[in-house]
């Protein structure tokens, strides 16, 4: 089965099969689509029908008057009071925001809000999210959050990890980018089991793709004064498919020659982090190493709460906690971390262009972390969430600047 | 010290409480509230023609009873008398700067001494990129008018369209004007429409057009109307054409929620709208681009006969100074003067000519002021 | 081109007016929908006041032209340029492409450059505005309307707006004879001249031109946003209102919408071969053959038809008895809130006379 999808056609038609899936949704059958149902396409139609990269036609940007419009997906867990503390900061921040809150029925079995959060980010092209819980058992039920970055193409994600002075930690003055493919790889999400008791998993890695991420991890790279880029991957026993990753990332890296590139193999990696984490730079990653890598680095920098991860593609743009779990177990405790969706909210004014009320909150949270040393219990702290928030509102309340 | 201690009821009802009802544990503390740093707004003043700068005066008195942060850069800007109005790049610099504007009306004459086309409303218009023009029509409680409920909101595109200021006599006593439909621009409306729509909760939003017979001008506006509303699917669409809108409107105006409109066809809906529910004194309005907005009475109309006379009604004006507090966020300072606004109307013991008074200008100024209640936040 | 000179022919000879005695010929197209049976109605009614005409009924269902698109069939055309004089009911536009609007292609025909339409508060029919006496006279040729329209690059369309001095005038021309013959109080010029300064400027300067040629006819100009803001709170202020195409088309809607709605106001258009008197309401196809529809409107365009004849003994009576039987509000037909029938209706008028 593996051998067949070499082929460059056999390639396309897999992606095509997947994307067909995806334009389905989690409206059943999705996942179990085999080779054997897929209609033969020509080249060419491949290349109009199913393009790589969607074509979208550009919609107006909602900014009006001076105010961002910004989907609010709050998801399951901890999101919808994580999303009330940014609300409040950013009320009192002045941030020249408003939020369109869309909620998703996490037990529904249907897609409609989900394809009402998608049509809303489209027509924003921001949003900040919570983790979506997908809740349906049934296997034809996509998870939410993967259903979400493959509609938007949100090609790449980013993760900035960095070391608060003043959290415990393993590792101090970590300083990391971790910049990872979003759509495709492990999480195609093509699976079947092509004989009882045997289930085959699809892992897909294409050029555009993979070239996209490189592309953007230099140019991120070059644009953030970076000096080194890391490639991780599993070449040495997936040979096509990493192999075209780390190919494509080499490529790449031709064209930035003030920029080092290496590349690393992923067990390495995981060594490496724990052991001398201050030689990374950027990393460029495959979807399931994203994940690994990540939470790794999480950890070593001080645990879930407090890093914000950036999904990026070509209309859009995601923003939303580094880890992506929703926390269901301390939901309404008042314990929970609030600064990873702070983070996550700062890195959206950014993103709009706001840079001075950005730089306003980020520095009122510096202060709470690094200066006041005010934790949550996730960190060894006692403070509640709320006591957080209110510290940080109050040092927006005494920066000196415009009320919006 | 703990302003989020002292709200969790405000908190509470922000959430949708469908799947979020536990909600942050709160120690119900009565804490004082910590006197907040102010940091000023700067804000564009252009107080117009006609009785402009006796509204802007009723609404500077307003803000320094309020206390309202707000500092104005007021200018001198006006077709009629020329050579004292500030120039135009001035007048535009200021406002992109400042990003919001509180305008009164300017009068355009139906001629220009130097052969020009666009008005002074235009060029500003044009120079900022104000394209989008928000009436909000809605009765006011205790203001006499033949339609109650009224609650409508009249979107208008006003960069293109009729106003283009092309024309241009092609052989005599033959002229020739343009009006210019382009889809980038249609859209950019239409979105705003349906993005203003969802903002503010409401349920349908109404094209209206003239496609029937422009088949290929409004036709392109509709077209892209339409395409938009499909992103939109909690929102109802619905076209109409201009005549029968006019005619629906003097019937039934209730049935009209969002409307979006080409140019000509806004102004006149507008108009159409201030008269259903009390007159051009009483109507807000906004004008929005990208960056910045303007801040101005929704039926543009002067006023001129009764200048100096201190009778206008400086309702809509003041109203529109409360959007914009909303608008730099601070809600709770726009909430107060709507609150002041509506308790005089509603009251009904002060009220100007226009809307079957006896008082003044100033008077009803003053009972504004006086009924100035801050919120409880 | 035969068309042109039997229209040549026509008016040179025929453009004397008719005395009231004789009995002259009138074109009628019922129309579609509803418009056979409001027809009838109004016919009935002519009978019974024994009014002098003589309907000669043609159906305008289009027909293939030489030239390939559907058009008027000829004998219509021919009906209404004989007899100078022509009552429409409703028609329906068919969609698609191919078809010229019918409305159109007769206002064409006909030169038919003023749309007249009165609106009147109705006695026994209340509506939120009781004091509404309005006449709207709109330049039926040009303007927005002459379907000038290309795309320039793709995503930008111009339309042009056409404003000529002759059409100009010839509609001023008209609008002050109307004011001054119906004894009317003053004349409203509307326009938007402060934006369109050139073609509304146009528009205005032959108005007042005109002006000067009836003095006794109290004259004035107004905005077309403040008239649309002042007609909704006291439409009193205004009586006879002369506008182009666009403003004409909007602001006589909305005076109808004022006095209750399409089904009661008439409408005339005045050309230069004769006049052309319709009910501008659409064809309800829903309720067509079942006696329901309400025949005012064309009624009332029939009465203004008699008065542009010079019958206007026979019309005042019609328009009378019309009034009347709205006032007594015994025979209403559903839209305007009773349950009487079509037929009943037109009885009750009958009576009256």
């Amino acid at each position: 089965m593996a051998a067949r999808i070499i082929t460059n056609s056999g390639l396309h038609r897999k992606l095509h099969e997947f994307s067909s899936g995806l334009a389905k949704l989690p409206s059943g059958n999705g996942i179990i689509r085999t080779a054997a149902t897929a209609l033969p396409m020509s080249d060419f139609e491949i290349q109009h029908k199913q393009p790589l990269v969607k074509k979208t036609k550009p919609i107006p940007v909602a900014l009006y008057g001076g105010r961002h419009a910004v989907t609010m997906l709050p998801g399951g867990g901890i999101g919808p009071e994580l999303m009330v503390y940014v609300k409040e900061i950013f009320k009192y921040a002045g941030a020249p925001v408003d939020f369109e809150v869309v909620e998703i029925d996490p037990k529904s079995d249907e897609s409609n809000d989900l394809e009402y959060a998608i049509t809303s980010i489209k027509r924003n092209g921001v949003a900040i999210k919570g983790n979506i819980e997908t809740k349906s058992e049934s296997t034809g039920v996509q998870s939410r959050n993967v259903a979400i970055r493959n509609e938007l193409d949100l090609f790449v994600n980013v993760l900035h990890c960095h070391s608060y002075p003043g959290v415990p930690a393993r590792q101090k003055g970590i300083d990391i980018i971790i910049i990872r493919q979003n759509t495709e790889g492990e999480y195609a999400m093509l699976e079947h089991e092509s004989v009882e008791g045997v289930v085959e998993s699809m892992k897909i890695v294409t050029k555009s793709n993979s070239e996209r991420v490189a592309r953007f991890a230099f140019e991120y790279a070059k644009r953030n004064n970076r000096k080194k880029v890391t490639t991780i991957h599993k070449a040495n026993i997936m040979k096509l498919s990493d192999g075209l990753f780390l190919e494509t990332s080499q490529k790449v890296a031709k064209d930035y020659p003030e920029i080092e590139h290496n590349d690393m193999i992923i067990d390495n990696c995981c060594m490496q982090l724990v052991s001398r984490p201050h030689q990374f730079d950027v990393m460029i990653m495959t979807n399931l190493y994203g994940t690994i890598v990540s939470n790794v680095v999480c950890g070593l920098v001080g645990g879930a709460g407090l890093l914000s991860g950036k999904n990026y593609g070509d209309h859009y743009a995601i923003f939303e906690p580094g880890t992506r779990n929703t926390g269901t177990a301390i939901a309404g405790k008042n314990i929970a971390n609030p600064i990873a969706m702070i983070s996550a909210s700062i890195d959206m004014l950014d993103h709009l262009g706001h840079k001075q009320h950005s730089q306003v909150i980020s520095d009122a949270v510096r202060k709470v972390i690094c200066e006041d040393k005010l934790h949550t219990p996730d960190l060894g702290g006692s403070a509640s969430s709320t006591e957080i928030v209110q510290r940080i509102i109050d040092y927006i309340l005494q920066t000196d600047t415009r009320a919006w | 010290m703990s302003l989020i201690r002292i709200n969790p009821l405000r908190i509470l009802n922000q959430v949708p409480t469908a799947i979020f009802t536990r909600n942050i544990h709160v120690t119900p503390a009565a804490a004082t509230l910590t006197p907040r740093q102010e940091n000023r707004v700067r804000c564009t003043l252009i107080p117009g023609d006609g009785v402009g700068p006796e509204l802007v005066y009723a609404v500077q008195e307003v803000f320094k009873a309020a206390a309202v942060p707000v500092d104005f850069e007021s200018f001198f800007f006006s077709e009629v008398n020329p050579t004292l109005s500030a120039p135009i790049d001035q007048v535009a610099n200021s406002i992109s700067k400042n990003k919001v504007c509180l305008k009164g009306i300017l009068a355009t004459p139906d001629y220009s001494r130097t052969g020009e086309l666009q008005t002074l409303n235009m060029k500003l218009r044009n120079e900022l990129d104000l394209y989008a023009n928000v009436v909000h029509v809605k009765s006011l409680p205790g203001v006499r008018s033949r339609h109650t409920g009224v609650d409508c909101i009249v979107i208008r595109e006003q960069t293109e369209g009729e106003y283009s200021a092309l024309e241009h006599e092609s052989v005599k006593g033959v002229v020739e004007c343009l009006k210019i439909v382009t889809a980038t621009k249609s859209e950019r409306i239409a979105k705003f429409a349906f993005d203003y729509a969802t903002k503010n909760k409401r349920k349908k939003v109404t094209a209206v057009h003239k496609a029937n017979i422009m088949k290929l001008g409004d036709g392109l506006f509709l077209k892209c109307c339409e395409q938009t509303s499909k992103l939109y699917p909690k929102i109802e669409f619905e076209k109409l054409i201009v005549d029968n809108c006019t005619m629906q409107m003097v019937s039934r105006p209730q049935q009209f929620d969002v409307m979006v409109t080409p140019n000509l066809y806004g102004n006149i809906i507008d108009n159409l709208g201030a008269g259903l529910v009390g007159g051009a004194g009483v109507v807000a309005g906004a004008s929005y681009s990208a960056d910045c907005v303007v801040f101005e009475p929704g039926a543009r109309h002067t006023f001129a006969e009764g200048v100096g006379k201190n009778i206008a009604n400086p309702t809509a004006m003041i109203l529109c100074a409360a959007n914009l507090l909303n608008h730099v966020n601070l809600g709770s300072y726009g909430e107060m003067i709507k609150n002041a606004v509506s308790k005089v109307l509603h009251d009904g013991k002060v009220r100007t000519k226009d809307i079957g008074g006896q008082s003044n200008t100033q008077e009803f100024t003053y009972a504004i002021i006086y009924n100035l209640k801050p919120v409880s936040t | 081109m035969a068309v042109r000179i039997i229209r040549q022919f026509a008016t040179t000879k025929q453009n004397a007016r008719h005395y009231s005695s004789q009995i002259r010929k009138c074109t009628i197209i019922p129309g579609d929908g509803i418009g056979p049976e409001i027809s009838t109605a109004v016919q009935k009614i002519f009978a019974v006041a024994k009014v002098p005409i003589e309907w000669e009924s043609v159906d305008v269902t289009p027909v293939r032209g030489p030239d390939g698109k559907f058009g008027i069939p000829q004998e219509a055309i021919d009906s209404v340029n004989r007899n100078k004089i022509g009552l429409k009911g409703p028609l329906m536009t068919p969609v698609g492409k191919g078809h010229r609007s019918l409305n159109l292609a007769l206002r064409k025909e006909f030169s038919l450059y003023a749309n007249v339409r009165p609106c009147r508060s109705l006695e026994g029919y209340k509506t939120l505005y009781d004091n509404v006496d309005v006449v709207t006279i709109r330049e039926n040729t040009e303007g927005e309307y002459s379907g000038i329209e290309h795309e320039i690059v793709d995503g930008v369309v111009q339309s042009i707006k056409l404003i000529t001095e002759d059409a100009s005038r010839r509609v001023a021309e008209f609008a002050f004879k109307y004011t001054k013959e119906n004894k009317r109080r003053k004349l409203t010029a509307v326009h938007k001249a402060n934006i369109m300064r050139m073609s509304d400027g146009l528009f205005l300067r032959c108005c007042r031109d005109t002006a000067e040629k009836f003095p006794d006819v109290k004259f004035e100009e107004k905005y077309l946003d403040t008239v649309c803001l002042n007609m909704v709170q006291d439409p009193s202020q205004y009586d006879v209102l002369v506008m182009p195409n666009l403003y004409g088309d909007i602001l006589s809607d909305m005076c109808a919408g004022l006095v209750g709605g399409l089904g009661l106001t008439p409408s005339g258009n005045i050309g230069i071969n004769g006049a052309l008197f319709e009910s501008v309401h659409g064809t309800a196809p829903d309720i067509a053959g079942k006696d329901l529809a309400n025949p005012t409107a064309l009624l009332l365009s029939a009465v203004m038809m008699l008065k542009y004849m010079g019958l206007n003994e026979q019309a005042d009576r019609i328009q009378l008895a019309c009034f009347n039987t709205i006032k007594e509000a015994k025979y209403l037909t559903g839209d305007l809130g009773g349950k009487s029938k079509c037929s009943e209706f037109t009885n009750e008028i009958c009576n009256k006379l």
